[in-house]
């Protein structure tokens, strides 16, 4: 797999290049802006481009607008974008267009770089990852009356997991059950919340967020 | 002064009864010339007299004003033209008349035009008047070089004098000015015509209350003017009809003579009633609200244009009601200026109608009615005026706490936090080159990276509770959404505004709902709190009530304090209702042009 990442500090540019290139991901290239990035993207053609949100030169969403630009030029290729806070409103944002191909991560899970080579697989396979601290703090959202009451502490997990963007697939192995029950819990989850029924991909982690974000 | 003025009296009083006794005497007349009957000379020589005497009374009252002294000087040469009939054996006296009877028209266009202050307004104006003075200057001079006095023409029939004298200055005789007496007449009739016009003009652009004033004298002005052209046309139509031989120019001339003290009596009669209306100025100040009385002293001098202004010492400049410098109009900008209050420390500028001059002790009595309200509504100004700079210097404060804010979140986020996290990538690389070998040391280093987790934790939640950049970001909907997320206490955001408000009104009420939940979470014992946001108009509707205990004390802990501080300088409102058991509402009300 090859990866560009753009961040405006050297410092974790280059940590963060030789942390992949130990994982074994090859880094094509480094950007320390936005315009370069675009520049280098065109180019050397990555499979994935992993960048910041902020950016220069105003430090405010340059990450996110490259991202939408790259996604225009460039649909096949997969986008993680990291951020030093993770918020709802930007992750519906990103998920507006339905191809996947696209994650959103707080920026300190560069730290563990087995779940960023993780994530950064999954996005390349076309899947949505968000970041399970954003999830976590939608699911733990308080209410009178909360509907996420009447689910069972294992539909919980299930539909923590979709929100995160795991597949079926991803959601067995994770939680070490077959498909098969994990279908079962995600059927009893959308009769439970009254979910729009979607197909298994980008759409359905948009339309559980939208809900928890929404509740 | 009033000395030169007594004696002016004395001689006008003298030349009247001379030429009075004149005109009795046979011997002063050419033969064959009837003159007024004693009766009407007796009245006619009584008015001239009062002309002059009003001309010096006006003078005497109003020496600031040449309305005065041109009246005096316009009446003297009235009188003194008449030295043509009576005295035209006496070189002198024949001269005096032949260069005040042409000044007569002069003087009086010129007293009429600059009433009531004596000082000619337009350029136009002074044009004019100036070229009167000029062209009845030369007719006097031709007059003085060719009047024959021994040929007196009345009616068109020359009546030969041989005992009459002769020109004054060229001491010739026999020649015929019919021609030029025709060109005099046409020209002065023009003028007059011209002058009245002119007049008429200015009682139409009057204010009213200036215009109740000048309308008796500009009304005396048409009427001599009316006169002065009939006579002049009569003159030039060759007709006999005049002053000594038509009775009906005799009483029309009577009565526009009569018409000017008449005229001046009835303004300051007028001048007199206005006093009812400084007291009535008074009773309206004493119930009028602050601001008002720019309005009610133009009420009272009936000029609507009247501008106020008040003397803010500080600043050594008048102001307006609204605090705006009001600047004085230049003299000669056809607005007068009256500054009330010691010329060292005035109190107030009263910009008006020059016309209002003639009002001179409506204008005292009024400043000195208004002068307590005056002196009020200046100390309200000022107090105004610093309010407003203390507002706006808080709103600067608070603005630049929250910039601070905000660059600080930046610093911790890409300073800091970047640095740990440029930190913890080394650490995992470290750990991985490590390998097994290193007995223990990739357990510290795992801790050492865990501890630098909680760090980045820590510090996101710090730089969050600095200033949330979802809010700099996304704006106050998006901000209040992640607070409600993160509020133990259920929160139901009912409305929040979509678009983007001014960054001190979003940071206000950001903040104003931040501090309200976490009271809410610390006291209320709340179940649920409703939030709610919303524009009306200009102003932005902050409310966040809860079900919880209530009894909440506003003056408890800076939180609150602090926010009342940072709504009331942007010049909002903050309430805070808390009975107990009736939990607790806040509302705050925050102007957003």
């Amino acid at each position: 797999m090859r990866v560009a990442i753009a961040d405006d500090a050297a410092v974790l540019r280059e940590g963060l290049a030789r942390v992949l290139a130990d994982a074994g991901v090859e880094v094509a290239a480094q950007a320390g802006t936005a315009d370069e990035l675009l520049e280098r993207v065109d180019t050397l053609s990555p499979d994935v481009v992993v960048l910041d949100i902020r950016m220069p030169p105003t430090w405010s969403d340059e990450g996110f607008t490259a991202a939408e630009e790259i996604r225009r030029r460039h649909p096949e290729m997969g986008v993680l974008l990291l951020s030093q806070y993770v918020d709802a409103e930007y992750a519906l944002r990103l998920l507006e267009r339905d191809d996947g191909r696209i994650g959103y991560l707080l920026k300190e899970r560069m730290l563990d770089v087995g779940d960023l080579v993780a994530a950064l697989e999954r996005v390349a396979a076309g899947e949505t990852v968000v970041d399970p601290a954003l999830v976590a703090e939608l699911l733990d959202r308080t209410r009178a009356d909360n509907p996420l009451d009447r689910l069972t502490a294992r539909e919980r997990e299930v539909l923590a997991l979709m929100a995160e963007g795991l597949t079926d697939r991803g959601i067995a192995e994770r939680l070490f059950v077959t498909p098969n029950t994990v279908e079962t819990h995600i059927r009893h989850i959308i009769a439970k919340l009254d979910l729009p029924v979607t197909p298994t991909d980008n759409r359905r982690v948009r339309a559980v967020l939208a809900y928890l974000h929404s509740r | 002064m009033r000395a030169v003025r007594v004696l002016l009296w004395l001689a006008g009083a003298a030349l009247c009864a001379r030429l009075l006794l004149a005109a009795k005497d046979e011997h002063h007349r050419p033969a064959g010339l009837t003159y007024l009957s004693t009766d009407k000379a007796l009245l006619h020589y009584t008015v001239a007299l009062l002309a002059i005497t009003v001309g010096l009374v006006v003078w005497d009252r109003r020496p600031e004003s040449l309305t005065g002294p041109l009246l005096t000087a316009a009446s003297f040469a009235y009188v003194l033209s008449e030295l043509d009939p009576l005295f035209h054996r006496s070189r002198l006296g024949l001269a005096v008349a032949l260069v005040a009877s042409p000044l007569v028209i002069a003087l009086f266009a010129h007293v009429f035009l600059a009433y009531p202050t004596g000082r000619l307004g337009s350029r136009l104006e002074r044009g004019f008047v100036a070229s009167i003075y000029a062209f009845e200057l030369a007719v006097a001079l031709v007059y003085l070089l060719y009047y024959d006095p021994g040929s007196y023409v009345v009616g068109g029939i020359r009546v030969d004098c041989p005992q009459c004298g002769k020109a004054p200055l060229t001491n010739v005789g026999w020649h015929d000015l019919t021609g030029a007496g025709r060109v005099r007449d046409g020209l002065t009739i023009a003028v007059i015509a011209v002058a009245a016009v002119l007049v008429a003009a200015k009682l139409v652009r009057a204010a009213p209350g200036p215009r109740r004033v000048l309308l008796p004298f500009g009304l005396a002005a048409l009427v001599l003017a009316a006169h002065g052209a009939v006579v002049f046309g009569l003159d030039l139509a060759g007709s006999s009809t005049d002053f000594w031989t038509s009775s009906t120019v005799f009483w029309s001339e009577t009565v526009a003579v009569l018409a000017i003290p008449v005229a001046l009596a009835a303004g300051v009669l007028w001048s007199r009633s206005s006093r009812s209306a400084v007291a009535d100025l008074v009773v309206e100040l004493e119930h009028s609200p602050p601001g008002s009385v720019r309005a009610a002293l133009a009420r009272t001098l009936g000029d609507p244009s009247l501008e106020l202004g008040l003397w803010l010492p500080e600043r050594r400049a008048f102001v307006d009601g609204d605090g705006r410098a009001l600047e004085l109009p230049a003299a000669g900008s056809g607005r007068a200026v009256t500054v009330l209050g010691p010329e060292d420390a005035p109190i107030a500028a009263l910009v008006h109608d020059p016309a209002l001059l003639e009002q001179r002790s409506l204008l005292d009595a009024a400043g000195a009615a208004a002068r307590f309200a005056l002196e009020n509504e200046r100390l309200q100004a000022e107090l105004r005026l610093q309010l407003g700079e203390a507002r706006s210097s808080r709103a600067r404060i608070v603005r630049a706490g929250d910039e601070e804010r905000r660059r600080l979140e930046r610093d911790l986020h890409d300073g800091a936090q970047q640095r740990l996290l440029g930190l913890g990538l080394a650490l995992q690389l470290a750990r991985a080159r490590l390998g097994t070998e290193a007995d223990g040391a990739a357990e510290l280093l795992a801790e050492a990276e865990a501890e630098l987790r909680a760090a980045l934790d820590e510090l996101r939640e710090l730089a969050r509770g600095i200033h949330p950049a979802v809010l700099t970001e996304q704006g106050l909907s998006a901000a209040l959404r992640s607070l409600a997320a993160r509020s133990p206490v259920p929160v139901t955001i009912a409305e929040a505004p979509e678009g983007r408000l001014p960054g001190p009104v979003e940071a206000a009420a950001y903040f104003l709902v931040s501090e309200a939940l976490a009271n809410v979470a610390k006291y209320a014992r709340a179940s649920s709190v409703r939030v709610n946001v919303v524009r009306v108009d200009e102003r932005v509707l902050v409310d966040v009530d809860d079900d919880g205990t209530g009894g909440a004390d506003p003056s408890r802990g800076s939180g609150l304090r602090g926010l009342a501080d940072r709504v009331h300088a942007l010049d909002g409102e903050l309430a805070l209702e808390s009975r107990p058991g009736h939990g607790t509402h806040l509302h705050a009300e925050l102007p957003c042009a």
